[in-house]
């Protein structure tokens, strides 16, 4: 174990120092606009993880290359600890200008701000920034400091590749088990033979994806701060918006209509992306998560739209299409931007119980592996469906006959796609295990008839998924401490594809001596 | 003068889509977004901004078709 502690201490370490570089960067926005009480804030959340990650990597300099247990230790350690430390911008901002001293010349305090005086709300933002969720403890997203909008933003958008791809890409040399800690990050399909030239690779695509997101949201009409904010968490399919009612506060068809292709950028797996770059433009319909991100899409919205027309949900059919196509496109990639609220039309938690159904099942399905989408993702979906149909055409043939399944162009034999169902089907039953345990504890500490059955599933699946769509329960106010620590956990299970942590888990518990 | 001799773009641009047109567009992007923070929105600004993403996505469809 001792062993496994250097490795692990060693990883975290770098993990650590990424986030402090980070913070560090994010020290040009206070200053840019003028927001310089926010600086010392900024300062000591960087300093920390600094200072923790050089001790880290240098008191176990030494220490072996991760293995498959230590890459699962270190992504479930380590995204919760890049949550807890990436927490700090928002409490120590919060308590600078909660305490006011006169020589920093704080703003009046709001009560958005202020509900991150409570470390617990600032975990909870933290965490949903880092794993792509979206969920906010933010009353008014316009009320808060503009170095906290973009701290919220930049979690999401380094959150959506990855923090260890980030922590590759920089600081691990080749063939220092970057792969081992790669695939623990719920990723395996590589660019390159070397893996550090494939975490390059996706970075190199994002950032350029990214660009093209925040110019084509600016040239359809969103301010510039907005549009960069809101291309960075679109393509990263986080949804954190810096305005209060997210995308439904432009109240436009055209900035609507700019987000769906930016959406569905980020919800296509990276090598494709590099494929289509490279000009293979027939991956959209030979990859088979790809066509699946298409026929998902397109069937979903046009269900959720037969729905939302049926119960009359909105007088219009354009009505219908325009907010039943963005928000299940929304819900499908994982991203999580609203125009479903009342403000302008009929919010989410008020539509009918087979519409936020619909939607839940977009959300726990969610897009394509190797994306920055959430959910089961649909390769597995579509592995257990063809193992499904072998199971049940397995009774057609001889005992003897020798069968081969194919699946997204492999061909595997029996061995090989019993080990590819077996994966399939335990990320999906431990998936539901945890949507139904958050659900059992969010119907324990809701007021009783607050919210409907259907809120419920809908608000643990967003959480869970990594989706960040509310029906009104995820606040500082309105979802209990016990509700806020749940989702908490499906928050980081969700993101880490949940085996990880469980591995984790038994790892501390086995040495606490709890487990055996 | 090429902007690829230059040690850390250099670096970063060897691992794209190895395509030099993307590569300018990747270095163009932040260029564009200063450009449109410093001057807003003017009829210059808006046909940059929406040439550069025209561009981008023609360019993608170009080189799929070719």
């Amino acid at each position: 174990m001792k062993g496994t502690g250097e490795t692990i201490g060693r990883d975290l370490g770098r993990m650590l120092q990424a986030l402090a570089g980070l913070v560090f960067v994010s020290l040009i926005v206070p200053v840019a606009w003028g927001e310089y009480y926010a600086v010392p804030a900024l300062v000591v959340s960087g300093a920390i993880p600094l200072a923790l990650g050089r001790i880290l990597t240098s008191a176990f300099r030494d220490a072996s290359d991760p293995g498959k247990l230590h890459g699962m230790m270190i992504a479930a350690s380590g995204w919760l600890c890049i949550a807890a430390f990436g927490s700090l911008p928002f409490l120590l901002v919060a308590w600078m200008v909660e305490l006011s001293p006169a020589a920093m010349h704080t703003p009046a305090q709001t009560a958005t701000l202020a509900a991150f005086t409570d470390p617990l709300n600032a975990l909870f933002e933290s965490m949903s920034g880092f794993t792509g969720t979206g969920l906010t403890m933010t009353g008014n997203e316009e009320a808060l400091p503009r170095t906290l909008q973009w701290w919220r933003t930049l979690s999401e958008w380094v959150g959506g590749v990855g923090v260890i791809v980030l922590t590759t890409a920089i600081l691990a040399r080749p063939g220092s088990g970057s792969l081992t800690l790669y695939e623990s990050e719920a990723r395996s399909e590589k660019i390159h033979p070397s893996i550090v030239s494939t975490v390059r690779t996706i970075w190199w695509i994002f950032i350029l994806f990214t660009f093209v997101s925040i110019l084509l949201l600016w040239t359809v009409g969103m301010p510039i701060w907005d549009a960069i904010n809101h291309g960075m968490t679109g393509l990263a399919t986080g949804g954190f918006s810096v305005t209060d009612g997210s995308i439904a506060a432009y109240d436009s068809a055209a900035i609507e209509l700019a987000l769906i292709p930016v959406m569905l950028l980020g919800s296509i797996a990276f090598p494709i992306h590099y494929l289509i770059l490279r000009g293979d433009l027939k991956n959209l319909y030979t990859d088979l998560q790809t066509r699946w991100v298409i026929v998902h899409v397109g069937t979903g919205a046009l269900v959720l739209c037969g729905f939302l027309y049926s119960s009359g949900t909105y007088e219009s059919a354009s009505g219908v299409l325009r907010y039943g196509v963005f928000q299940f496109v929304s819900a499908a990639t994982c991203t999580g931007f609203q125009t479903a609220v009342d403000a302008t039309n009929v919010a989410l938690g008020q539509w009918p119980a087979h519409a936020q159904l619909t939607m839940v099942l977009g959300m726990v399905i969610g897009a394509a592996a190797g994306s920055t989408a959430g959910g089961i993702k649909l390769i597995r979906v579509a592995t257990l469906m063809k193992g499904v149909q072998h199971r049940v055409s397995d009774v057609f043939y001889p005992a003897t006959a020798v069968r081969r399944v194919k699946i997204n162009g492999r061909r595997l034999g029996e061995e090989a796609a019993a080990r590819e169902f077996e994966e399939a089907a335990i990320i999906g039953f431990l998936w539901f295990v945890f949507l139904g345990a958050g659900i059992f504890v969010l119907l324990l500490v809701l007021p009783p008839g607050g919210y409907t059955l259907q809120n419920v599933i809908f608000e643990v699946a967003s959480a869970q998924g990594n989706v960040g769509l509310s029906t009104g329960i995820t606040g500082p106010d309105s979802l209990p401490r016990p509700g806020k620590a749940m989702f908490l956990f499906n928050m980081w299970i969700g993101r880490l594809e949940i085996v990880p942590v469980l591995v984790t888990l038994r790892a501390i518990l086995v040495r606490g001596g709890m487990y055996r | 003068m090429n902007p690829g001799r230059f040690p850390p773009i250099g670096t970063f641009l060897e691992f794209g889509p190895e395509d030099p047109v993307f590569g300018l567009l990747l270095l163009a992007g932040p260029a564009v977004v200063a450009l449109i923070a410093a001057s807003g929105r003017t009829p210059l600004t808006l046909g940059i901004t929406a040439g550069y993403v025209v561009f981008f996505f023609s360019y993608v469809l170009y080189r799929g078709t070719r």
